[in-house]
């Protein structure tokens, strides 16, 4: 619902602005912070055993740098339910690893790293997602008529509140796009999830889909708490201009026990997820 | 109310001396008999006197004698005339305009120099349409809101963005009145033109502060905006064409001259430049003014007016909508005797918006509409006293968002959100006291109420907290719903009630110069949710109940005013002070949209504004204009309150949107000769506070960029400059067909002010770039204006 209100007040943007242009803006630097990239994504029909947490630090915003990884943390996952531990191994730049994860769908699992002396703690349970039924492509549907646009078809479960993530990523591009949303308005209904890309008029670097090209799907069954921090992730990776929300400072789940002051960034999230992937025609 | 009229006749009995008489009229233009608001009426070497009300009407009571009875309105000839007072009397007035345009005045902040010494109200300024209409504007079309924002204390929150604010209040404490009936959105295409057709006003009111008791309902200003009565001497043309939209005016006698008619149409036509150029898309505006009144007799007026606006656009056949504003009042003046004026309103106003759909097949409708009955009174008790009492009711309902599916295959659902009923009611009572010759006085109070009515079902929290404080991860979450009260049709949810004093004081410390004082205290019953950075069409009204609490407001000004050099030159030095209780704040993440429970995405907060403002005046000759300068400071705070927690932005005071710590603005209108007049705006001011990353973290493969705190950082400063020239062909002095070509420049030196800022990561680079918005680069524009 969401979306429609920021496509209308975009189309003002559009049909008013004279010019939009790149400029040089000073901004304030804030003391860098743990970053925990811990998502536990169960791909559906796999075992999901193996799994990854990623650890960085936060920069500057226009440092170019490579962010390195943090590479002297201990990391662990336990099942509330059975108080199974799954450690995650260092693998190097700030990748660490486990082989023998064990999910099970509506189970609570909470994360444990202790960085610096420091520990961090966050809590999750992990979600279903229901299957995509249908996978096809249109012209006239989405925010431009004339352009292709994937169609992700799946039937939302009436009985409870669902909330999703969409990732959509054209083969060869830079970085995905994330779409998150929920049922409140369409519960129970069959559910047409269209993902288009905008031709840049100016620029011409972002292209629509052409036929041939192929875009990599995952579908992700998220809990509300994660969906409201998504929510507000993708909301500020493009800002609306003058229309757009007032920024927020992003606060995942991840909480710093020792001085809670210190609170990482990231978050600590255990999905199932649906990957398939679509090529035009 | 008539036990409030008896009090007031005997209160006369007492006050008044045996031989006093009263004179009474009407005052009107002579050219085509528009009534003329504040021009100033009194009894040549006394100090004694009067300024028309709204509808022309003045009443002046003084010791038996023979007087000089003068009217001196700006922009007319000061008319005389001798009366003999030994008995009660009328006399109507018929002013003519100053012959000389290079006479004109070109700001009128008050009714005459004379008077504005004197009188005790502050804060108050009155924009004349003829200076508004001199004023160079973007794409040509002359815009009352614009006009107003170069005046101390009022900007606007950047282009692009509608409505205006006012001593550091938001857009949604300013109530808005177009002959009396509530105005909820005052912008078409989102602040590029205002709703107000310049050939259709009369006049404009703005009080920054110091509001008189009969206004209420908004915590930071009243505009009113007075429509045109419509000429009653003979029929007449008015219009213009422009490069985005024409207008066009008719108005005459009507009912053998008991009466008179007004019909003012104005559209925009980029639909028709867009279906010209073969494109898909829609956009446009239009509106209509209607005004016509009917003389019953000597004592009784009746008037009607009607106003109905609306913006629509569409985009190719993926979605369309429209939003717009519609009123209408009946009014009816009666004169009970030659001291006590009365009028009797019926309102009504509407504000709604629509949204289709058609690839998701489904439409979003949401209105706001309110009837109000009001009626208000002035008691001439005698030179020094003078009564404004009257009463109030607003019955609102509120349709905050419908979902209808357009067809059997849409994969949305009905839904409505509740739909919201309230009842808002005043009792006013204001003096004016002329306490000594030097000292006025001018105070009154005003008692609201305000009923949240029943008939729908409210969620019951947890706690009673809708919103709570999760102390582990330091944010603000929804609180958990427990069940439902239901509230039958009879049952009040909530009510509040106000006791709102206002007070001003006026001190003449010589013939040149005075110092006023003033406070006022006013509650807001209703109020605009938006957590964007800029208000939009698609905002949703709400109102105060069981969660959301009235704003009330305190507001403390002092000022001192002087006119020299013969009064061509006037300044006028104003502080203020203003708290607000109970503003409204979003936590974190909030969602408005199509939101049935608001109560779970805001905090109660408060906010606070200062500043000094000065403008100097140029009021007569070839050359006028005004320099106005405001130094001010708006500032917000949420504390967590029954949420617990430190609050929003950590419970810290932070900077409205709106605030500017510098706002300059230069006007000016040259008369070169009889053909060629020359117009100027100069605007500088702080850049607005907005928010930028402070960080960026790796996530999801892209760069996450991590805000600072709410409103710490500022655009760069906006600035700009118009010019206009007006050119006036040669005429022949019988000729009734009177044309002007109206060229300007808006932003001359084509500056890029931002809009917005926005950061985001470059999708080829993949580097952190920041995106400045700007919408306005230099704009010429003509216009065509003709009189028939």
């Amino acid at each position: 619902m969401k979306t429609y209100f920021k496509l209308t007040l975009l189309f003002f943007i559009v049909a008013f602005t004279s010019c939009e242009d790149v400029i040089d803006v000073d901004v304030q630097t804030a003391p860098t912070r743990l970053v925990i990239e811990a998502s536990l994504d169960w791909e559906k029909g796999t075992i999901g055993n193996n799994q990854t947490i990623t650890l960085s630090k936060s920069a500057p915003y226009f440092d170019t740098t490579t962010i390195t990884g943090v590479t002297n943390a201990s990391v662990k996952v336990t099942n509330d339910n059975d108080n199974t531990e799954f450690i995650f191994a260092h693998q190097g730049n700030g990748v660490y690893t486990t082989t023998n994860f064990v999910p099970v769908i509506n189970d609570s699992y909470t994360l444990e790293v202790v960085y610096d002396g420091e520990t961090y703690m966050a809590s999750e349970t992990l979600n279903a997602v229901t299957d995509i039924t249908d996978l096809t492509q249109s012209v006239e549907d989405g925010f431009d008529d004339e352009e292709l646009e994937v169609n992700v078809i799946f039937t939302d479960p009436e009985d409870e509140e669902n909330y999703y993530l969409l990732k959509f990523e054209k083969e060869g591009d830079l970085f995905p796009a994330l779409e998150s949303g929920d049922d409140e308005f369409v519960n129970g209904n069959e559910i047409t999830w269209w993902f288009e890309k905008e031709e840049d008029e100016d620029t011409d670097k972002i292209e629509a889909f052409r036929p041939g090209d192929t875009v990599d799907i995952s579908f992700f069954g998220i809990s509300e708490a994660y969906s409201n921090y998504i929510g507000i992730l993708i909301e500020q990776l493009e800002p609306d201009g003058p229309f757009g929300t007032t920024p927020v400072p992003l606060k995942g789940n991840c909480v710093n026990t020792t001085s809670p002051d210190n609170y990482a960034f990231g978050y600590f999230r255990v999905t199932q997820v649906v990957k398939t992937s679509y090529t035009f025609e | 109310m008539r036990n409030l009229v008896v009090l007031c006749m005997l209160f006369t009995a007492v006050l008044s001396a045996q031989d006093n008489y009263t004179v009474s009229g009407i005052v009107k233009e002579a050219s085509n008999g528009e009534t003329a608001f504040g021009a100033s009426v009194f009894l040549k070497g006394t100090s004694i006197g009067s300024v028309s009300n709204e509808y022309g009407f003045y009443s002046i009571t003084a010791p038996k004698g023979t007087y000089a009875l003068v009217v001196s309105y700006m922009g007319f000839e000061e008319t005389s005339q001798e009366i003999v007072l030994d008995k009660d009397q009328k006399i109507d007035f018929e002013i003519k305009e100053l012959s000389t345009q290079l006479e004109e005045i070109v700001i009128v902040a008050e009714e005459t120099e004379r008077a504005s010494l004197k009188k005790p109200e502050m804060s108050v300024s009155k924009l004349n349409i003829k200076t508004v209409k001199q004023m160079p504007v973007v794409l040509g079309e002359v815009d009352v809101i614009k006009s107003l924002q170069m005046l101390p204390g009022v900007t606007k929150n950047g282009e692009g963005s509608g409505g205006f604010h006012v001593r550091g209040g938001a857009v949604d404490q300013n109530l808005v009145l177009l002959d009396e009936a509530i105005i909820y959105n005052t912008s078409h295409m989102l602040g590029f033109f205002s709703v107000f057709n310049a050939d259709a006003i009369k006049d404009i009111k703005l009080y920054k502060g110091g509001i008189p008791a009969r206004f209420g309902g908004r915590t930071s200003s009243v505009l009113d905006v007075r429509q045109k009565d419509g000429n009653s001497k003979h029929l007449a043309l008015t219009g213009g064409i422009g490069l985005i939209s024409s207008r066009l005016a008719i108005e005459g006698p009507m009912f053998n001259d008991k009466g008179s008619f007004l019909i003012a149409g104005r559209s925009s036509y980029v639909n028709a430049i867009l279906a010209a150029a073969n494109d898909k898309n829609r956009l446009g505006f239009y509106d209509l003014n209607l005004k016509t009144n009917y003389k019953l007799n000597t004592n009784n007026k009746l008037y009607l007016s009607g106003y109905f606006g609306r913006d629509s656009f569409k985009f190719g056949d993926s979605f369309s909508s429209s939003y717009g504003n519609a009123s209408g009042n009946l009014r009816w003046n009666h004169i009970f005797n030659d001291r006590l004026f009365s009028n009797l309103s019926l309102i009504y106003s509407k504000y709604d918006y629509d949204l289709e759909l058609n690839d998701d097949e489904f439409n979003w409708i949401s209105s706001i509409k309110n009837y109000n009955v009001k009626y208000d009174l002035k008691y001439y008790v005698s030179d020094k006293f003078k009564f404004d009492f009257g009463a109030s009711g607003i019955y609102y309902d509120f349709d905050p968002g419908q979902v209808r599916p357009t067809s059997e295959t849409s994969p949305v659902n009905p839904l409505s959100l509740d739909r919201k009923k309230a009842f808002e009611s005043a009792l006013y009572v204001n003096a004016e006291h002329k306490i000594t010759d030097k000292l006025t006085a001018q105070y009154g109070i005003r008692f609201s109420g305000f009923s949240r009515l029943g008939g729908q079902a409210m969620t019951d929290y947890e706690n009673n907290q809708p919103v709570v404080y999760n102390s582990t991860l330091g944010i603000y979450e929804r609180g958990t719903a427990i069940g439902e009260t239901n509230y039958k049709k009879s049952e009040t949810i909530k009510e509040f009630g106000n006791l709102e004093p206002r007070a001003s004081l006026a001190y003449q410390l010589n013939d040149k110069s005075s110092i006023k004082a003033g406070f006022s205290r006013s509650a807001q019953y209703i109020h605009l949710l938006s957590n964007t950075t800029s208000i939009t069409p698609l905002d949703v009204w709400t109102t105060s109940g069981k969660f959301i609490k009235p704003q009330l407001s305190n507001q403390y000004a002092l000022g001192y005013f002087r006119n020299f050099n013969d009064k061509k030159y006037s300044i006028e030095v104003e502080g203020y002070f203003k708290t607000t209780d109970n503003r409204i704040d979003y936590i974190d993440g909030s969602d408005l949209i199509g939101q049935n429970t608001i109560e779970t995405e805001i905090l109660n907060g408060e906010a606070r504004a200062y500043g000094l403002e000065f403008l100097l005046r140029k009021n007569e000759g070839r050359f006028t204009g005004w320099f106005a300068y405001t130094i001010s400071k708006a500032e917000q705070r949420t504390p967590g309150g029954t949420a617990g927690g430190p609050g929003i932005n950590n419970g810290d005071w932070y900077n409205s949107s709106f605030d500017r710590t510098h706002d300059l603005s230069i006007t000016g209108a040259y008369q070169l000769n009889d053909k060629w007049s020359f117009g100027g705006n100069l605007v500088f001011q702080t850049g607005r506070p907005v928010t930028y990353p402070n960080g960026q973290f790796q996530y999801e493969g892209q760069s996450i960029a991590s805000y600072s705190a709410r409103n710490s950082d500022r655009l760069s400063a906006y600035h700009r400059l118009d010019v206009s020239a007006t050119y006036k062909p040669n005429k022949k002095p019988n000729n009734r067909w009177k044309g002007e070509w109206v060229f300007g420049i808006y932003n001359v030196y084509n500056r890029k002010n931002a809009a917005s800022v926005s950061f985001s990561q470059n999708q080829e680079l993949g580097i952190n770039e920041a995106t400045r918005t700007a919408i306005f680069g230099m704009v010429p524009s003509v216009t065509y204006n003709f009189k028939f």
